[in-house]
């Protein structure tokens, strides 16, 4: 397989401008004759979708969700990135490049995370301009605070719920369109396959999630904007229909899959309480700002946290980590957590939580002014918990929030099969082996309203399409395996539910993939996760019919993705024989414990390509390239 | 609280795909821990179902953190449940007595369909949204997000309206089944800010027009939305909309 | 004039509709108290008082007229309203409770206007249009209050307009959009306080005749 990056030549600063300019371009009468597919409507496919009808393309629009404004986009709470220097703290384009691409270990690709860094202002400008009511100063200018790895002041937020403001303003833009007719909206769809035609991807499969029917849609070109497979896991904080299977069709169809083992555990989630348990709930970064993490420093100190006194508390990572504190990324955060709970000075029932306390920021500020930041998550806490975290510290645990990993793109978010394109969470481009808080949302908005737009014009302008509709050969073929597969879905008719099968599933992940790995633990995951699968086909019960709204059956076919998929994970877990960001060989680290690079030979992306059915994957590195930063052991101290 | 275990009987509405008619089935939720949800409960039960070979509820939902607003059915007769500002994901069994029979039944309005059991058809909503709801922008064409400065005050009452997550409860609770407080806050969220108002005469007209055309019922200022709401919507935003179609309808020169 | 339907036909336009009739009858209500006062000045007083208003002619009947069509407005729209608002949940709830917005008055508005309506039509034909060819105005009003049955309907009839002025005067404000969070407080008091006024004002009216006749 042939891994062409396509990144401009020329000085980091400049790459951007003059590959527009050299991008062919799509004359606006002749943008009406082509119709592109976007699936997902969270703030990367739902901008994509809107920008590109917008241009003059016609859009057809998919997703799960009964409409686009419930993508899991919705959820995110802490803030979107931006260099806008706003509160003149010495704030520019390449600081916050610099730190995107520290705080990824160096596993991202320079250009992109450059490219990304340039369109955060103009995101923040067109958010603002579409109606989103960031936080404001009293003065009535823009209010920022800060967020993990950095340590100017630059996330722009609206309360607790960014990625809600952010994803109605998209949603906003995207029904405008669809009012307009540019975009054809098909909610409830599940899109199971891709269609390819003369090696180009030039439509989708989708199962209709209302009536069960099956139904085809063609265009000239497809875009994926699935989000992301945190739910391999079972627990995350992802919403319960975050699948990988849109992907994993992709993969099957050629299009490579990178990095799948870069998973982020997020540090200040609440905590596990029961097996019944469907989802794990974040309480957002930016509580970072003002809480600070603590635990006993005896081991087995189960005193409640008001008894314990001050000189008995240890605040690690303010001990360790001097300069960032409690806003160190993500990665190191989540680490030292377990670490401590290892250590047996964990909380709570399970020993398995750390305390987030925020009692000197009340008596510092008062707690209206906290009330003001964070109301409504110190409100999701108490219902979860059922502790008011005003007057007791909270208890949290790290837990699996986001994915590095995803679909490869080159630098025009095409994936290695031609004309399928992939933005946002789904794809692996920009946050290498660690995300940053508050720069997702900043990648999702870039690629949608910024970067698709333009290069998805290079294509087609390039491209000498014929016409293709839903009669062609591919697309019966493609349902024909498709129902076959549903068939033998529906007809195992075995002892265990899906769900139970999943959480099975999930537990080795956590197990044998979590917060830390080891070359014989991921050897038997693979083997445990094999043998589930096998059982899975044979012992599942997926009830009802069909051809009918059916969530089980929904459920079982995700989960028959993700237990191929687990697989693979594991896999490249297992051959990245280095610790990097949110993938920790225990292998490979150094005294203090901190991940250590081994650049010399994994400095690369690892591409995997599908070989066939039941065969081992095939290995692609696409080498990474450094022009403009130097490679340093990452240190937060 | 301490966890606790309960037993519930549970009576719950069961329409099957493409019918009209449905019914009330009982069920037993079985040693349900106070810790887990309201929609954790029903995984239970439904796990139960499939294994006795029962088709199990099917029910809407993904965030199961209130913000996405897909969940929502009407629990004893409340919407999202009794306890105050709650979606349904977010209520937590401890609200629940051990032996306490429970209703649950799906959202009622004319124009959100039940699609089946407690699964509605709010496209509605996303209708009146097209009409009107948003801003008209080109990306890349916003000037500094800085140029328009917006004092706090008005930011924190954009935002008041901005919080709906288009759920519907406000629709079931309503005893006209009014979509008021919906189109309220949207309304209110873009006519407060400078960006919204030069369509702001258009946006009103348009969508309160859409909104009757979708077969809501008209709002009789009963205030059971605002009390059912998840997101404390207020019902200043109503007024807000009664104001601003108002205006739009006498004064401006939209049609 | 497409516009000019299409605006007036919106739900928001025929509840403005409401309110501006309903706050004109809380006006009526407010000088027909005032008017009816002059009863605690004796018998002569009350007549002068009726001479004097039948003494602005013309003037009166317009009032009489704009009265008629505001009633026909209100009674027209509300029955709409009451419709169209049935009809928006074909589906009742098999179990439905009350989340706390609502409150009797609220609740109640169809069926208290329905009420008043009939209470109207009664007031009507047995005050306005009796025979008062032979009796002053007063003798006829303190007939007319001295049968139980009647005085027992009417001062029930006040009690009910109190609950549906209770709920109304604030709600036409809000129907107008005039909700402030200085003066909504304001006027949610004022309608309460209405509503007892007119209630008690009106319900001591035809004991006022008992005892002064
Ligand atoms: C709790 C939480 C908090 C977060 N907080 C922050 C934060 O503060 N700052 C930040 O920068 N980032 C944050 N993130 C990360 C960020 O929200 C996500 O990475 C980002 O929103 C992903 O956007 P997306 O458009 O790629 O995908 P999503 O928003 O997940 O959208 C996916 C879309 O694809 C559709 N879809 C998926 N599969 C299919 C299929 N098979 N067929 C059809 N349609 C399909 C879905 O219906 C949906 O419309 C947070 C994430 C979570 C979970
Ligand atoms: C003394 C006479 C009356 C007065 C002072 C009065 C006053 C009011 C007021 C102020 C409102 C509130 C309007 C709003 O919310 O915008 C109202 C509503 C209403 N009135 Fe009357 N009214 C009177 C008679 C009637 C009659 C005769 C009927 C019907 C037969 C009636 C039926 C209604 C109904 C149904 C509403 C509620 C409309 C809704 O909110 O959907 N009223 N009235
Ligand atoms: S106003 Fe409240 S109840 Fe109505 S849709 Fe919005 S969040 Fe839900
Ligand atoms: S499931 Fe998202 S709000 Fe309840």
């Amino acid at each position: 397989m042939q891994l062409n990056s396509n990144v401009p030549s020329g000085p980091l600063e400049g790459k951007w401008d003059r590959y527009k300019f050299d991008l062919k371009k799509v004359n606006p009468a002749n943008k009406r004759k082509f119709e592109v597919i976007v699936v997902g409507t969270g703030l990367a496919g739902g901008s994509a979708a809107a920008t590109m009808a917008d241009l003059g393309y016609h859009v057809k629009n998919f997703c799960i969700q009964d409409t686009p404004r419930r993508a899991h986009s919705i959820a995110a709470q802490g803030g979107i990135n931006a260099a806008k220097n706003y509160p003149g703290d010495g704030d520019s384009v390449y600081n916050l490049f610099y730190d995107t691409i520290k705080g990824g270990d160096y596993r991202a690709r320079e250009a992109n995370v450059y490219r990304l860094a340039q369109n955060a202002n103009a995101i923040i400008d067109h958010c603002v301009a579409t109606g989103v009511p960031f936080a404001r100063e009293y003065g009535g200018l823009h209010a920022n605070r800060s967020f993990g790895g950095a340590q100017v002041s630059r996330t722009f937020y609206a309360r607790g719920q960014t990625g809600q403001q952010l994803l109605l303003g998209v949603y906003g833009q995207l029904s405008r369109q669809i009012g307009l007719g540019g975009v054809e909206m098909y909610a409830r769809r599940d899109i199971l396959d891709i269609v390819i035609v003369d090696g180009c991807a030039r439509g989708v499969i989708c199962r209709n999630l209302v009536t069960g029917e099956i139904e085809r849609h063609s265009a000239h070109a497809v875009v994926l904007a699935t989000g992301g497979y945190d739910n391999v896991y079972f627990l995350s904080t992802s919403g319960m229909h975050s699948n990988v299977s849109a992907c994993w069709a992709a993969y099957k169809k050629g299009a490579a899959f990178a990095n799948p083992c870069y998973t982020q555990i997020h540090p200040t989630c609440i905590t596990v309480h029961g097996d019944y348990q469907s989802k794990l709930t974040l309480m957002s970064e930016s509580l970072r700002n003002d809480g600070r993490i603590w635990v006993p420093k005896k081991a087995g100190d189960n005193r409640s946290p008001e008894q314990i006194p001050e000189n008995e508390r240890d605040y690690y990572l303010e001990r360790k980590y001097p300069s960032f504190g409690n806003l160190v990324p993500r990665d190191v955060a989540s680490r030292n957590a377990k670490m401590a709970c290892d250590e047996g000075r964990g909380v709570g029932n399970t020993g398995l939580a750390v305390y987030l306390d925020f009692t000197e920021a009340i008596q510092r500020d008062g707690e209206d002014v906290i009330r003001a930041k964070y109301g409504n998550l110190f409100q999701m806490y108490d219902k979860i918990q059922d502790e008011d975290p005003y007057k007791v510290p909270m208890k949290i645990y790290p837990a699996i929030h986001y994915v590095m990993g995803g679909t490869w793109v080159d630098y025009n978010l095409m994936t290695t099969r031609n004309g399928l394109f992939c933005l946002g969470g789904a794809n692996f481009s920009d946050h290498g082996a660690n995300r940053l808080g508050a720069s997702a949302l900043m990648q999702g908005l870039s690629d949608g309203y910024f970067v698709l737009p333009y290069t998805i014009g290079g294509y087609l302008a390039t491209q000498s399409l014929t016409d293709v509709d839903t009669s062609h050969q591919a697309f019966k073929d493609s349902e024909t395996q498709l129902n076959e597969k549903l068939n033998k879905l529906m007809n195992i008719n075995g002892k265990r539910t899906v769900d139970d099968i999943h959480k099975e599933l999930g537990h080795y992940m956590w197990e044998y993939c979590g917060m830390a790995r080891n070359d014989a633990g991921l050897k038997e995951g693979i083997q445990k996760i094999s043998a589930l699968r096998e059982e899975f086909w044979q012992n599942v019960n997926v009830t009802g019919s069909s051809k009918d709204f059916n969530q089980t059956l929904e459920k079982g076919y995700r989960l028959a993705d993700y237990l191929e998929f687990g697989e693979l994970l594991a896999r490249d877990a297992l051959t990245r024989e280095e610790s990097c960001g949110g993938h920790f060989r225990e292998e490979s680290q150094t005294e203090e414990n901190e991940a250590k690079r081994d650049d010399e030979n994994f400095c690369h992306v690892a591409a995997w390509e599908y070989a066939g059915e039941g065969k081992t994957p095939i290995l692609n590195k696409e080498p990474l390239v450094f022009e403009s930063v130097k490679l340093t052991q990452r240190s937060y101290k | 609280m301490e966890e606790k275990f309960i037993n519930l009987t549970l009576k719950v509405w069961r329409q099957k795909l493409g019918e009209k008619k449905g019914k009330i089935e009982t069920y037993q939720a079985k040693n349900i821990s106070t810790d887990a949800s309201f929609l954790e409960m029903l995984d239970i039960v439904n796990d139960d179902l499939t294994i006795k070979g029962i088709e199990p509820i099917a029910f809407d939902h993904d965030c199961r953190e209130g913000i996405c607003g897909m969940c929502g059915q009407v629990v004893n007769g409340y919407a999202h449940g009794e306890e105050k500002g709650t979606t349904l994901c977010q209520l937590h069994m401890r609200r629940f007595k051990d032996g306490d029979t429970v209703f649950v039944e799906p959202f009622r309005a004319k124009a959100f369909k039940v699609v089946k059991d407690l699964v509605v058809d709010r496209s509605a909503f996303d209708k009146i949204i097209q009409a009107g709801g948003y801003i008209t922008a080109k990306a890349g064409g916003a000037p500094d997000a800085n140029n328009l400065p917006v004092t706090y005050e008005t930011c924190e009452l954009a935002m008041n309206g901005a919080e709906c997550i288009g759920c519907g409860a406000c629709v079931a609770a309503c005893p006209n089944a009014s979509a008021m407080l919906f189109v309220g806050a949207k309304i209110s969220h873009l006519a407060l800010l400078p960006q919204g108002r030069p369509e702001a005469a258009k946006r009103a007209l348009a969508m309160v027009r859409t909104m009757d055309s979708c077969g809501f019922g008209n709002c009789s200022n009963e205030r059971e939305c605002e009390a059912s709401c998840p997101k404390n919507i207020e019902i200043t935003n109503i007024a807000r909309l009664n104001r601003e179609f108002l205006s739009a309808g006498v004064c401006s020169t939209a049609m | 004039m497409n516009w000019l339907v299409r605006t007036f036909s919106c739900s928001v336009a025929k509840k403005q509709f409401m309110a501006v009739t309903g706050l004109a009858f809380c006006l009526f209500l407010t000088s027909h108290l005032i008017g009816n006062l002059f009863v605690y000045g004796g018998k002569d007083a009350f007549n002068a008082y009726v001479e004097h208003l039948h003494a602005l002619g013309v003037l009166i009947h317009i009032a009489e007229a704009g009265l008629i069509v505001f009633a026909l407005i209100h009674i027209g729209t509300a029955l709409i309203l009451y419709f169209q608002n049935l009809a928006a949940r074909p589906v009742r709830y098999k179990k439905k409770s009350n989340a706390g917005g609502r409150t009797l008055a609220s609740a109640t508005m169809p069926y208290t206007g329905l009420f008043i309506l009939v209470f109207i039509v009664v007031h009507l034909v047995s005050m306005k249009f009796a025979d008062h060819s032979t009796l002053s105005t007063f003798d006829v009003t303190a007939g007319v209050f001295a049968k139980p049955a009647y005085l027992a309907f009417y001062i029930v009839s006040m009690v009910v307009v109190a609950f549906h002025v209770n709920h109304g005067f604030w709600s036409a404000f809000q129907s107008f959009g005039a909700s402030h969070p200085k003066y909504m407080p304001i006027v949610r008091g004022f309608g309460i306080l209405f509503s007892l006024i007119v209630g008690a004002g009106f319900g001591l009216i035809p004991i006022a005749f008992n005892m002064i006749s």
